[in-house]
């Protein structure tokens, strides 16, 4: 996961939105497995590889590695009024300040690799546990329909 | 995909009104054909799967939606969550639509017109940690005290350093949030807020807007996309049809 996506064009008025008509995987994994109708456990198939879809998409972290990294991000940080910067550190600084950044942070890539990039959607931190299929053991997603609806997002993952 | 039973089962993408829009047009799961099994006024938009676990992959999860997303095209619809199976007609016509029909033709009426739009907003990270630390002194001192010292002998200190970037960081996210949700909120009918799915996101809502109400809803999102142009990052799909604002209860 080296490089970052820019798979979203970017359309509509003042060109900070991009837009998509239709959704992708990361979208789908949210909209698609929390929200919509149910209407009673039996008729909710097993399915195979959810499981691993859903705790994926999920990652919550608060730990000494995330507090590190934190911390590294900071330190990295080219403070634009810091007098040691030569002139291409001080030129870094005024891109990455500036309203159409394509500079990554240096913490950024890391988080990527963890998280998957949510804007690449399709291609990279989704793919592989979509793809993971387990047939040993079809795991049961369990819902109690009668707590549909609103906010049952936060079910067992959050 | 080697699914060897010969029994069928029917997989249900989501309830439509019987009758309008023609036949659905497109693939379901697996590639077989759409159908819709009605009953009175009400149908559901469904297609052949075999009996038994059904696999949950990225041409299933994909296919649910596409197949919901082309079925607003031709009018309302209530999607169904992921995975819901009945083995036959009969059942979906007693099970689903008689027995909850009279929600589902409230939902349907409610739903007329009405689209779904999923709006996430993410930080830039050098912006955003630029933020922190010009707002919070303590921030700033103790980045300044662990500068240029070996990692070793600052462990605990960037470890502090670290949390304090974090705290911040959430009470930004919690203040943006509801900054965009009160500019969007207006121009929806319905909001759901979704909450940061990492710690990057600062937004993550759906908003159900009445299909009159696109152009300001997009262009409300267009201004406060463009005053946060370079610390957030805006993403909207949209329109989809109403997952987030559908509901059944069973004991109904």
């Amino acid at each position: 996961m080296a490089t970052a996506m820019q798979t979203q064009p970017y359309r509509g008025g003042s060109g900070y939105v991009a837009r998509s008509s239709s959704s992708g995987l990361y979208d789908v994994l949210e909209l698609i497995l929390d929200k919509g109708l149910v209407i009673d456990v039996f008729v909710r198939v097993s399915l195979i590889g959810i499981e691993i879809l859903t705790v994926d998409a999920r990652i919550v972290i608060a730990s000494v590695d995330t507090y590190l990294r934190f911390a590294e991000a900071v330190n990295r940080l080219d403070l634009m009024a810091t007098e040691t910067q030569g002139l291409p550190e001080m030129m870094d600084g005024l891109t990455e300040g500036g309203a159409s950044s394509k500079t990554k942070g240096v913490l950024q890539g890391a988080k990527e690799a963890l998280f998957g990039d949510e804007d690449e959607d399709e291609d990279e931190g989704d793919k592989q546990p979509a793809r993971r299929r387990s047939s040993s053991s079809s795991k049961s997603s369990r819902r109690r329909s009668g707590s549909s609806g609103g906010s049952s997002k936060g079910s067992s993952k959050s | 995909m080697a699914r060897s039973s010969h029994e069928t089962a029917r997989y249900v993408y989501g309830v439509v009104r019987a009758g309008t829009g023609g036949k659905p047009r497109g693939k379901g799961i697996d590639g077989k054909p759409l159908r819709i099994v009605a009953a009175d006024r009400i149908g559901a938009l469904t297609s052949e799967v075999p009996v038994g676990p059904l696999e949950a992959g990225r041409d299933e999860l994909l296919t649910h939606s596409r197949v919901l997303e082309q079925a607003l095209k031709r009018g309302v619809v209530l999607p169904m969550r992921f995975g819901v199976v009945m083995p036959d007609d009969s059942t979906i016509q007693q099970e689903l639509l008689g027995a909850h029909r009279e929600r589902l033709e409230a939902q349907l009426d409610e739903m007329s017109g009405k689209v779904e739009f999923n709006v996430k907003a993410i930080y830039d990270e050098p912006s955003i940690l630029r933020e922190v630390l010009a707002e919070n002194g303590e921030i700033a001192r103790l980045r300044e005290a662990v500068a240029g010292k070996p990692e070793d002998a600052t462990y605990y200190e960037r470890i502090q350093l670290g949390e304090l970037v974090a705290q911040a960081l959430t009470a930004k996210q919690a203040a943006d949030e509801q900054r965009v949700v009160d500019r969007l909120a207006p121009h929806a009918l319905a909001v759901e807020v979704g909450g940061a799915l990492h710690e990057r996101m600062a937004v993550n809502a759906a908003f159900l807007v009445d299909e009159e109400q696109l152009g300001p809803f997009d262009r409300a999102l267009d201004e406060v996309a463009a005053e946060n142009g370079g610390r957030l990052r805006f993403k909207s799909v949209g329109p989809l049809p109403p997952h987030s604002f559908v509901e059944l209860s069973v004991e109904a």
